[in-house]
């Protein structure tokens, strides 16, 4: 039955993610939102399966919920339609596709031919991501970067509050 | 450990963050109607008071301690790390008080200082997710900083650049860090050592630290991963771009070494001529390498100040990744002493260029045609920042290129070792010297257009300026100042 | 054939590609920020799967980092688009072309 899951929601992950980038049939960005929505739901889905359930909630939350209506926001904002006349180049999307083939090529030869060492010396996983080991752990152990990630959000805050006010001179 | 502890460890950290918030209490509560040179100079002064409360505090109190799993390090090392940081920092707000390139100055100043904050954590850390975050921290702010000219779309498109490779590269060295993180189930770099240190150098490990370089990388801007670098720096506003290519070079030029260093150890491979064995000294040398041959070449057709600057940043990564491929304590202190002297010279550099774009609109090398009749001061520093990025004695560059070389060299003692690293360096010094003459020239015997303006730089920055150069003149003079100080602080801190 | 930790990676390694491909060959602004995301992501399943095949914690503490500081990163970015659309009414990164290359 997990594996089933894991392998429906890998694939649904992958494709998705595929449609994120390279959608065929439209080039509009909200298009791409929604597949990225689809992607992170997916994703959710691969953290539950790792028994991550904390994290799988907090990824719908934080990603699906804020992060993707933050970009839809942006989109309609700006009413981005001239878009989808670009031509895209043929030099650089060769190029470019095979660069990354070639790195897809080695880190995947990497990971199947050296994944069993990788997880030779592991036990039978046991590791439960629930709430409240989690939240110990980052309460204590954590704590100071925690409290640094209060200052990187006011820098986040201060940024986006001066870029995006407009100057009254 | 306990909270109170914590806290007086992060003392330093803790002031500038209280200062920010004041920062930018005082401007938006406070100084709101008042004109805008006035709410610079208190945002100012409030920082710099904040800079010095720190300075104080560190000097006065003698920590030593490794909490939380090696997050927070506190020794001499990384004291006079952020003892540099912090100094670069109210150089950069010095140099910024008298420009006039944005209306939101307590913004400016408080960022300015979170970024500073962020800097000193990252210096002050042995673990993986302190180093991402604290990483993180830094590059927003300055992402934000580089933005900061609202008036000019150079600004914004500058910082979308910046942005653009910065979260390239932080996607890159996440995945590089998971990978890692994976073989060594640590998250601590000296953990993470003792684990990878018994096994073979496998295709995982390799693709780990490819990863982890290429993150670092481009934080460095070294060749391949450089591209952001000139626009950044031409696009940005002058002080900000001065902060970019001084504090945060400091701090990045120092995790990288440690994570190479401390994390990898055991894993170095080797880098000498006819015998290159793979772990990831080769790919630092290889970095380093074409670093020094592109941004030497690509900078002598430079026509703009700024961006010459960028392109010679590129070069000087080269020269600086010769420490950090070295490997022992000599590397890392000549490594030490080359930013840090790099960083006080490109901060003065960019001051001047600051001075005369607010003269003449733009950085353009006609602008600083006859700049010695027209500021000999400020013409005269200029020289001083120029002759030590090129290396001439008895200026810092010189000896922090001399140290740097000389520890590269007797790294290896066999198979002519680093040698061949270090004579491209050499020939590289050589061919820099060009350019940076071309601007000296442009200063001292081009005549002034007729156009140009007559106004003359204030005392203030003029002082700012000078006290630099007097800094890069008397580093290159006594440099056991520093050096001497780095070297026992290695000792203590036990790097190696 | 059971999902053991390098299907996990392997998925991983796909979505991080993807993300990369997106970034050198999309033109549009916000869908390199959508592609930057992917990568990130990818990070993260790379993360939460070594996590629980070493039996620790620390991995999953890093995602809950990641997604904050990615989010944190995402508005940063998003406020770059529009500052630079009130300047100039554009998303495309083909018309960032003041400085030349």
């Amino acid at each position: 039955m997990q594996d089933v899951l894991f392998y429906c929601f890998a694939a649904l992950t992958i494709l998705c993610g595929f449609m994120v980038v390279a959608n065929p049939w439209s080039r509009n960005p909200v298009t791409s939102a929604m597949f990225l929505v689809l992607t992170i739901v997916s994703l959710a889905g691969l953290f539950t399966l790792l028994h991550a359930f904390f994290l799988a909630a907090v990824q719908v939350l934080v990603y699906a919920g804020a992060v993707m209506v933050l970009f839809l926001f942006v989109i309609m904002l700006l009413d981005l339609k001239e878009e989808a006349r670009r031509k895209i180049r043929g030099f650089g999307m060769i190029s470019g596709g095979i660069a990354v083939a070639a790195v897809f090529g080695i880190i995947f030869k990497t990971l199947v031919f050296d994944t069993p060492r990788l997880s030779a010396g592991l036990s039978a996983p046991n590791l439960e991501g629930v709430t409240k080991p989690l939240g110990e752990t980052l309460f204590t152990r954590y704590l100071l970067p925690f409290e640094i990630l209060s200052v990187l959000l006011l820098v986040a805050m201060v940024g986006v509050i001066l870029l995006s006010k407009r100057d009254l001179r | 450990m306990n909270y109170f502890e914590l806290l007086t460890l992060a003392m330093p950290e803790t002031i500038l963050v209280i200062a920010a918030l004041a920062v930018l209490a005082a401007d938006l509560l406070v100084m709101r109607e008042e004109p805008v040179r006035h709410r610079f100079v208190v945002a100012a002064a409030i920082s710099c008071v904040g800079c010095c409360a720190g300075l104080f505090w560190m000097f006065n109190i003698e920590q030593h301690a490794s909490v939380l799993n090696g997050m927070l390090v506190v020794d001499p090392l990384t004291r006079l790390m952020k003892a540099a940081l912090l100094a670069l920092t109210v150089f950069t707000v010095l140099v910024s008080v008298e420009r006039d390139f944005t209306a939101h100055v307590g913004e400016y100043c408080a960022l300015i200082l979170l970024a500073t904050i962020g800097m000193m954590f990252l210096v002050s850390s042995e673990e993986l997710l302190m180093i991402f975050l604290s990483l993180e921290l830094t590059s927003l702010s300055l992402y934000i900083l580089a933005a900061f000219n609202k008036r000019e779309l150079k600004s914004a498109e500058a910082a979308l650049k910046y942005f653009l490779f910065g979260g390239t590269a932080a996607a890159f060295a996440l995945y590089g860090l998971s990978l890692i993180y994976g073989l060594s189930g640590a998250t601590n770099l000296r953990e993470i050592a003792k684990a990878l240190s018994g096994q073979a150098l496998d295709p995982l490990l390799i693709c780990a630290i490819v990863m982890t370089v290429i993150g670092f990388g481009f934080k460095v801007a070294a060749v391949p991963f450089h591209l952001w670098a000139p626009d950044a720096y031409q696009g940005a506003p002058t002080p900000s771009a001065a902060f970019i290519a001084s504090g945060s070079k400091v701090a990045s030029f120092f995790i990288f070494a440690k994570v190479m260093m401390l994390g990898f150890a055991g894993v170095e491979g080797s880098a000498v001529w006819r015998g290159m064995i793979s772990g990831w000294v080769p790919a630092i040398a290889l970095l380093a390498a074409l670093s020094m041959i592109f941004g030497n070449l690509a900078a002598i057709a430079q026509k703009n100040v700024k961006r010459l600057l960028a392109y010679s940043a590129i070069a000087h990564a080269g020269y600086a990744l010769l420490g950090v491929l070295t490997d022992n304590a000599q590397g890392v202190a000549s490594l030490v002493y080359y930013v840090i002297t790099y960083a006080l010279t490109v901060l003065g550099a960019f001051g001047v260029v600051a001075v005369v774009e607010e003269f003449s609109g733009d950085s353009q090398f006609g602008n600083f045609a006859g700049l010695a009749r027209r500021a000999p001061c400020l013409a005269f520093c200029m020289m001083i920042f120029m002759l030590s990025l090129a290396g001439i004695p008895p200026l810092a560059g010189f000896f922090g290129k001399f140290y740097l070389f000389a520890a590269a060299v007797g790294s290896e003692s066999t198979n002519l070792g680093l040698l061949w690293l270090v004579i491209l360096a050499v020939a590289m010094s050589a061919v820099s010297l060009y350019y940076y003459l071309q601007v000296l020239k442009q200063i001292y015997v081009a005549e002034a257009p007729a156009s140009a303006s007559t106004a003359r730089p204030s005392l203030f920055t003029q002082g700012v300026v000078a006290v630099l150069a007097a800094a890069v003149v008397v580093l290159g003079c006594a440099p056991n100042l520093l050096l001497g100080r780095l070297l026992e602080a290695i000792k203590v801190a036990g790097l190696y | 054939m059971t999902a053991g930790l390098e299907h996990y990676l392997v998925v991983s390694a796909i979505l991080f590609c993807l993300g990369l491909l997106g970034v050198i060959l999309r033109r549009n602004l916000l869908i390199i920020y959508m592609s930057l995301e992917l990568m990130l992501n990818a990070a993260n399943l790379a993360f939460v799967a070594l996590s629980r095949f070493n039996n620790n914690l620390d991995g999953q503490i890093m995602v809950f980092f990641i997604i904050t500081v990615a989010a944190a990163e995402v508005a940063v970015g998003l406020a770059l688009i529009v500052a630079l659309y009130r300047k100039r009414q554009t998303a495309h990164v083909e018309d960032l072309t003041l400085m030349k290359l």
